[in-house]
């Protein structure tokens, strides 16, 4: 393990800046944003459409660089880092999912799981594959194609992938977004249990009250500040 | 204008700009312009050669026979109301007396007498009304007067005779039928026949006599005359025999049809793909259109005028694009074409628009239809709705439709439909072919490389598109390589394939009292050549009783049995043929010995020891098969079915032919051997092939014109695939980046797979290019096909360089940043 992984902080931000440079202007997205994630923690973001939370989250997660300002991840700072220094940091460290799953159509349940791992270059990757789509309850549905899935299942085999490389940033962007109440509630249960059992830091955005309430800390994104509620 | 015209209009024009509406335009516009191109030439052909083959022909009825007509022929046909003229027309020789180092020309001489033609007219320069040739004159078509230097009022040789040129023959009708119309005409008068000596007893010639009348005695001779014809002679009317088509230019025609079904099978691939690609794009907008209050008639109706508006466009560009076409084939054509080919029927024109149509309609209905047909509630769900049986089977009748219009159009059903079920068949062959081809590279690739792992699923992932991409680049290689070949490479190892000892020259026509003085000729110039006789006889006996009773039907159409045999006789057995059974002569037999062909044996399934008749000039001649012999057909040598052993013709009338080898320096020999023997027919077997080579040529060079549409319909439509899965293609690559992949790797990775998929296509299409070129050259040429290495190399990596420059010419580099906005956006 390198020294990173003991410090205490996930994630860092600091002075941090957004702005979109458009034809009809500047868009001010929020400017001098501080944050810290603590390792482990559960961290909800809320605010109104069009506040900026998908903007922070891809900053926070280094895929998109700031105006201003810097991120650290886990003791990386991402300005540093070239292209391919990036990509390996989320290889090793973080996943993602998304409102919409994001499956791809043509492969199975199992082949989609099996992606990041193979990207990974991991041993056994369809064992391991096999046993994340068993964990999220689709153990007899590995053959299936997205298209046969209802939404929750493919939410499922979205998290089964997240979950797969054992990472140990996941971001969420409104994971129950395209789901309707109950199965939104199970998708929930199955992310906060895996969360624990895991062991990671979990930044999700999110519009739903009761799923904000299950993470340790809020923020609001609100006019271009964050506030905690 | 109506609003939903002019909705249609707009929509149009907007869409002009999208990818699909533009593969769309051009497709249609090749398919339109390449079936009009074909039709009016087919059109073309088909008057030229058909509708007025009465002026081809010179009469109304011809009975064409190989011997001259008998007087009692002659008398039943005078005794009905009707006009006749006989013709003579022979191959022959002619020089310039005036060059004797000028080689001498193979022709087509015809010895006519007034009234001639009876149809149609004789075109000359200067003009000579209704005249015919004077004694001791002939009129010569240009190709003559160019290759021996002549001019009008220059002399000709022909045969003892010398012939003084009047007139320049423009075009004439009664050219005679299959390759004697191709040679060059010569027209003299039939006074003049005897004198020159070409034509002695037993020289190969066609004797006809022309006929003409009204419908009803024509009709009246026919019928009497059909059942009385003998194996040596044919009828010829307008109706039945047409003396060109359904020969070389028939062939040729229904050739490039074939060739162009590829390219109309792409076009309508290219289509069927941006009509869905369409339709799938617009559903949210007419649901949208249909949620505003339009009904699903209405919106039906826009969406068929803004096929409707875009056909007429397409229509006149494509009918403009196939007018300048057809006048470049034209001029192509005009040097190798007996007569200019007249205009095109006005209907002609309308067949490319009217495929068009088809098209269109064909395959645009059903995504139209299902537009129509789409809930509003899908602008709530934002899902494409699922595709019923309903509209599954109407695609399915109208694809089924519309390759029935294809064949119709294509006119050579049978063929159209066995080439249609070859490239569909081999499409789905091919794909699946090369898909597993691929699985089984990246499986050792997987294990060592990390690449390898994603590749293997990249390939599992782009399964689909891989499968339509290597059907359509495979077919379109191995046409490509196929045309290209064949150009060029049948004709010269079709050459290569006769040892060059092969003869050049071939001499008929020699009279029994020049064989001597003509084998005196051959030994003192050193020609090696054997000369043998040639007598005419018909099998009609075998083991003592008529044959015909005893062969199955099948049999009696054989060859052999329908015209009349050329017989031989010979001490030794010929050096270049095998004795496959039996043996040579026996010293003291009591019957006449023959030794007989292997395939006319088989054919007629005939064994060794059977007597066969023949009818010789009306008397009975029996002899014993005591030998089975093989004979290369195609070795320019005198070749016999049957030969007999010595004694047993000698008496019959004969004539004798040979053939020879003369190379650079000594081809003079042969115009001396004809100075020196002026009724000779000498035929110059590099003449006749080089004639061959030309047509070969030209058709390989329109077929090369078709195959270059066809090319082009074939990247149209990889271009349409790889754009509509590019938009696929980047939203993967967003996500594999997401999920830690490297903008590097996934480069990479894209790399490999067009690398490897274009190998994989290329080797197959190398494969499928030699096992046709094999076909080829087994069915057609005869000879042993032999492998083309370097096709193995090209064509990999042709179709590499392809995927991988067009792959990279499409793909747009993938910015880190962008990557999660594309991912939300597809939410
Ligand atoms: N590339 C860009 N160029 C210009 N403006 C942008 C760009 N990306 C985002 N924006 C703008 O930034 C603002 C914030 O977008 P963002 O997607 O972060 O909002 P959000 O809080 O996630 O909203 P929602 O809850 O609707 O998802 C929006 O007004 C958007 O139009
Ligand atoms: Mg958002």
């Amino acid at each position: 393990m390198d020294q990173s992984t003991l410090s205490p902080t996930m994630i860092e931000a600091r002075a941090l800046s957004k702005h979109f440079d458009t034809e009809a202007g500047r868009v001010e997205l929020f400017t001098g944003l501080d944050l810290e994630i603590a390792r482990g923690e559960s961290l909800a973001i809320i605010g109104r459409s069009g506040a900026g939370k998908s903007t922070l989250l891809s900053l926070l997660a280094g895929l998109d660089t700031p105006s201003s300002g810097s991120v650290s991840i886990d003791g990386h700072r991402i300005e540093a880092l070239d292209d391919q220094q990036r990509a390996e940091l989320r290889a090793r460290k973080i996943s993602f999912i998304f409102q919409s799953f994001h499956l791809l159509p043509e492969l199975t349940a199992l082949d989609n799981v099996r992606l990041p791992l193979e990207i990974r270059g991991t041993d056994n990757p369809e064992q391991d594959a096999r046993q994340w789509l068993a964990e999220v309850g689709l153990g007899e549905r590995t053959g299936h194609y997205p298209s046969q899935l209802s939404g929750g299942e493919q939410q499922r085999v979205a998290i089964a992938r997240a979950f797969a490389t054992r990472p140990s940033l996941l971001f969420a962007d409104e994971p129950t977004g395209n789901l309707d109440e109950d199965t939104g509630g199970a998708i929930i249960d199955q992310l906060f249990r895996l969360n624990a059992q895991q062991e990671t830091t979990l930044i999700l955005i999110t519009h739903d009250q009761e799923l904000a309430m299950r993470c340790r800390r809020r923020l609001r994104l609100h006019n271009g500040v964050l506030t905690e509620v | 204008m109506p609003l939903l015209p002019r909705l249609a209009l707009r929509q149009l024009r907007s869409q002009l700009r999208t990818t699909e509406w533009r593969a769309l335009l051009l497709a249609t516009w090749i398919a339109i312009t390449l079936t009009t191109l074909l039709t009016l030439l087919g059109d073309r052909l088909e008057r030229g050669l058909l509708r007025e083959s009465a002026n081809l022909l010179g009469a109304d009825l011809v009975l064409s026979s190989s011997r001259p007509l008998s007087n009692e022929r002659l008398d039943s046909i005078s005794a009905h109301d009707v006009q006749t003229t006989p013709v003579v027309q022979f191959p022959s020789m002619i020089s310039n007396p005036a060059a004797t180092e000028t080689p001498p020309m193979l022709t087509s001489v015809r010895a006519v007498e007034s009234p001639y033609p009876l149809r149609g007219e004789i075109l000359t320069q200067p003009a000579q009304g209704q005249a015919l040739p004077g004694k001791g004159e002939a009129w010569v078509e240009a190709r003559i007067l160019e290759q021996l230097g002549l001019g009008i009022g220059d002399q000709l040789q022909l045969g003892y005779s010398q012939f003084r040129i009047t007139a320049e023959l423009i075009s004439s009708p009664d050219r005679g039928s299959g390759f004697r119309s191709f040679s060059p005409q010569l027209l003299i008068n039939r006074s003049d026949l005897e004198a020159s000596g070409v034509l002695a007893p037993g020289s190969r010639a066609n004797f006809r006599l022309l006929i003409a009348g009204t419908a009803e005695e024509i009709g009246a001779l026919e019928a009497q005359l059909q059942p009385t014809l003998a194996e040596h002679e044919r009828l010829l009317s307008l109706q039945l025999d047409q003396p060109l088509t359904g020969d070389t230019l028939g062939n040729a025609l229904a050739y490039l049809k074939l060739a162009a079904l590829t390219a109309l099978l792409l076009s309508a691939l290219t289509i069927l793909l941006s009509l869905r690609r369409f339709s799938q794009q617009q559903y949210t907008r007419s649901a949208l259109l249909l949620n505003l209050g339009l009904n699903p008639g209405q919106l039906l109706r826009i969406y068929l005028y803004q096929l409707l508006i875009a056909w007429v466009v397409l229509a006149l560009l494509g009918l403009a694009t196939a007018a300048s076409l057809d006048s470049a084939v034209q001029s192509w054509l005009s040097r190798l074409l007996p007569q200019q080919l007249p205009q095109a029927a006005a209907l002609a024109w309308l067949s490319g628009p009217a495929l068009g149509l088809v098209m269109l309609i064909l395959l645009g209905l059903p995504p139209i239809l299902s537009l129509a047909r789409v809930p509003v509630a899908h602008l709530l769900r934002g899902d494409t709705p699922p595709q019923d049986r309903r509209a599954r089977l109407l695609q399915i009748s109208c694809l089924v439709l519309l390759a029935l219009t294809l064949l119709l159009f294509l006119r050579a059903p049978v063929a159209a439909l066995i080439l249609l079920a070859l490239l569909l068949v081999g499409g789905v062959l091919f794909g699946y072919i090369a898909q597993a081809m691929l699985v089984r590279v990246a499986e050792p690739l997987a294990r060592r490389l990390l690449l390898g792992r994603l590749l293997r699923l990249r390939l599992r992932q782009q399964r689909r598109w891989h499968r339509l991409q290597s059907a359509v680049i495979v077919l379109l290689l191995t046409l490509l390589a196929v045309v290209w070949i064949s150009r060029a490479d049948l004709l010269s190892e079709w050459r290569a394939k006769f040892p060059t000892d092969t003869p050049n020259y071939f001499v008929i026509n020699i009279q029994p009292w020049q064989k001597s003085d003509l084998d005196r000729f051959m030994q003192a110039n050193a020609i090696d050549s054997a000369l043998y006789p040639m007598i005419r006889g018909r099998l009609t006996q075998l083991n003592g009783k008529p044959i015909r009773p005893q062969l199955t039907p099948d049999q009696l159409g054989d060859n052999t049995l329908r015209r009349e045999l050329n017989l031989s006789w010979a001490l030794d057995q010929p050096e270049h043929n095998e004795l496959l059974a039996g043996h040579w002569w026996d010293d003291a037999p009591e019957l006449a010995q023959i030794s007989v062909e292997q395939d006319m044996m088989d054919d007629l399934g005939l064994k060794l020891g059977d007597r066969l008749g023949f009818d010789i000039g009306g008397q009975q001649v029996d002899a014993e098969i005591t030998s089975i012999r093989g004979v290369e057909w195609t070795s320019f040598r005198p070749n016999f079915y049957v030969i007999f052993s010595p004694g047993a013709l000698e008496s019959y009338p004969s004539t004798w032919i040979t053939s020879f080898r003369l190379d650079g320096e000594r081809k003079r020999l042969a115009t001396e051997m004809l100075q020196q023997f002026p009724s000779l027919t000498l035929i110059d077997i590099d003449q006749l092939l080089s004639q061959l080579a030309t047509w070969l040529k030209r058709l390989g060079d329109s077929s090369a014109m078709v195959l270059g549409l066809t090319l082009v319909c074939g990247l149209i439509l990889m271009a349409v695939t790889l754009l509509q899965a590019l938009e696929q293609r980047r939203f993967e690559a967003a996500l594999m980046q997401t999920l830690g992949a490297s903008g590097e790797q996934t480069r990479r990775l894209d790399l490999l797979e067009f690398l490897l998929l274009g190998l994989v296509c290329g080797l197959l299409a190398g494969l499928s290019a030699e096992l046709t070129l094999a076909g080829l050259h087994l069915a057609l040429l005869h000879v042993e096909p032999k492998l083309h290495p370097w096709l193995w190399i090209t064509l990999p990596a042709l179709s590499s360089l392809f995927f991988v420059v067009t792959g990279f010419l499409i793909r747009r580099p993938l910015q880190l940043d962008q990557c999660y906005r594309l991912l939300k956006a597809q939410s």
